[in-house]
């Protein structure tokens, strides 16, 4: 087959699509479904700029899945993690702790980062750093992004 | 150079693995086998074309790790690295193994790429196919005709060539139980970059003594090899620091490298001898 008929839910959303089977994931939410909060960086699984959730707590690259394997899949993006107008506390400490300069990997970080906390909701900075390793920043040099993560967790704990 | 844009090709998606074989045994060659895409996609985004590509996503059943204490380690060809991480059997049983699937890629990619796969791409640079050349173990070829099974060992024919027939796929990888102690150990320019050179071992020890060994490197030939000699050298004797030096010597003398963008010949030679040597330690350690 060159097209296939898919249903994926998009943060809680589900579209019915008929999608050329060359194309990807990132392909198909950006120029498709016009949500552009997941960024293109290098195309090659190098950089992690376009992961998203899968079912809920797998992180991905949506640059390196095509959409048409994706039929009956829970995609999460950035956009789908705030609740009732309120940010995720990952996002939260993104921005208290300055952990964005020009933004661009930023998506791909808080996405990473979800997943990280998810997982293992007290993880040492070694436990970060490691974990983020799919994940690059050419601005911050990391401090900011694992303290943002590090305050996230506290938040998270105490809530 | 990459266009990082996909060609146009036909997708198979095989809802059975009758239905796989079928589908391989009309396209053969034309078709490429994709289990987690994340080096298949990356292949063509480069510039790489098939006529079809048929993803094993739909195909159920095939994503296990079966752990027996007699019979060893079955490895699904949809069990994603990510998986062989979490594995506590992976971690204490075959250490090679899980060191390897634990730098290999980054998180987001072991969430797809399957170790099976890292077998079939055939790449002389392979972190988990160094780590099962050194454990030995038999890849599971499906056919119309039935199942196969080649020894790893024999498995790795040329430069990105298998034993693979091309109306055949990998259903999976089996690893005998009782390995004896095993390590993996590789060099990189940084650590999320391929391999410039990688080692395995798996060492059957009695006391001090060497029973048996299996010496793997990567990087070094078109294809992933064992060192006989070196083994030869360690075998049935104790490993002390002058055995040690004479197999470091015997390494050196195996391997061929070549130059190209990760490191120099030269270097590759050099180090050889002394990563094997880390890696015998680090698995007696």
């Amino acid at each position: 087959m060159k097209t296939r008929s898919i249903t994926i839910n998009v943060n809680g959303v589900a579209h019915s699509l008929n999608v050329a089977v060359n194309r990807t994931l990132l392909q198909v939410l950006r120029d498709d479904l016009k949500m552009p909060e997941t960024k293109y960086g290098c195309g090659t699984g190098e950089c992690g700029a376009c992961t998203v959730i899968l079912d809920g707590k797998k992180s991905i690259l949506s640059c390196l899945t095509l959409a048409a394997t994706m039929d009956g899949a829970n995609i999460t993006t950035v956009a789908g993690l705030e609740k009732d107008g309120k940010l995720n506390p990952v996002q939260e400490a993104f921005v208290s702790e300055h952990a964005i300069q020009c933004g661009y990997c930023t998506p791909g970080m808080v996405m990473k980062s979800v997943t990280i906390l998810a997982k293992n909701p007290k993880p040492t900075e070694e436990e970060i750093r490691r974990e983020l390793e799919g994940n690059i920043c050419r601005c911050t040099g990391y401090v900011k992004i694992v303290e943002a993560i590090q305050k996230a967790s506290e938040v998270m704990a105490s809530t | 150079m990459s266009s990082r844009i996909l060609p146009e090709f036909d997708l198979l998606v095989p809802q059975s693995v009758p239905e796989a074989v079928e589908m391989l045994g009309k396209y053969e060659s034309k078709a490429a086998v994709m289990a987690g895409g994340t080096d298949l996609l990356v292949l063509m985004k480069a510039g790489q074309k098939t006529d079809y590509v048929m993803t094993l996503d739909e195909v159920p059943g095939l994503d296990y790790l079966i752990y027996d204490p007699t019979d060893g380690l079955r490895i699904g060809a949809m069990a994603k690295l990510a998986e062989i991480v979490d594995s506590d059997i992976v971690r204490t049983e075959y250490p090679a193994l899980w060191q390897s699937a634990c730098v290999n890629g980054t998180p987001q990619t072991r969430n797809k790429a399957t170790m099976v796969g890292n077998i079939m791409r055939a790449s002389p640079a392979g972190d988990c196919c160094v780590a099962v050349l050194a454990l030995g173990g038999t890849v599971v070829l499906q056919g119309a005709a039935g199942r196969r099974e080649v020894n790893i060992d024999n498995f790795w024919i040329g430069y990105r060539q298998t034993a693979r027939q091309a109306f055949e796929f990998a259903v999976e990888f089996k690893i005998p139980a009782k390995v004896g102690k095993s390590a993996f150990k590789r060099l990189t320019r940084s650590d999320q970059d391929l391999s410039k050179l990688n080692a395995a071992v798996s060492l059957d020890m009695a006391g001090n003594v060497c029973q048996g060994a299996r010496l793997a490197m990567g990087c070094v030939a078109p294809t992933l090899i064992r060192m006989k000699k070196a083994e030869e050298i360690i075998k049935g004797k104790e490993i002390t620091d002058a055995v040690l030096k004479d197999m470091m010597e015997a390494v050196k003398a195996e391997v061929t490298p070549i130059d190209d963008v990760r490191s120099s010949a030269w270097y590759r030679k050099e180090v050889s001898g002394v990563l094997m040597k880390r890696t015998i330690e680090k698995a007696l350690a």
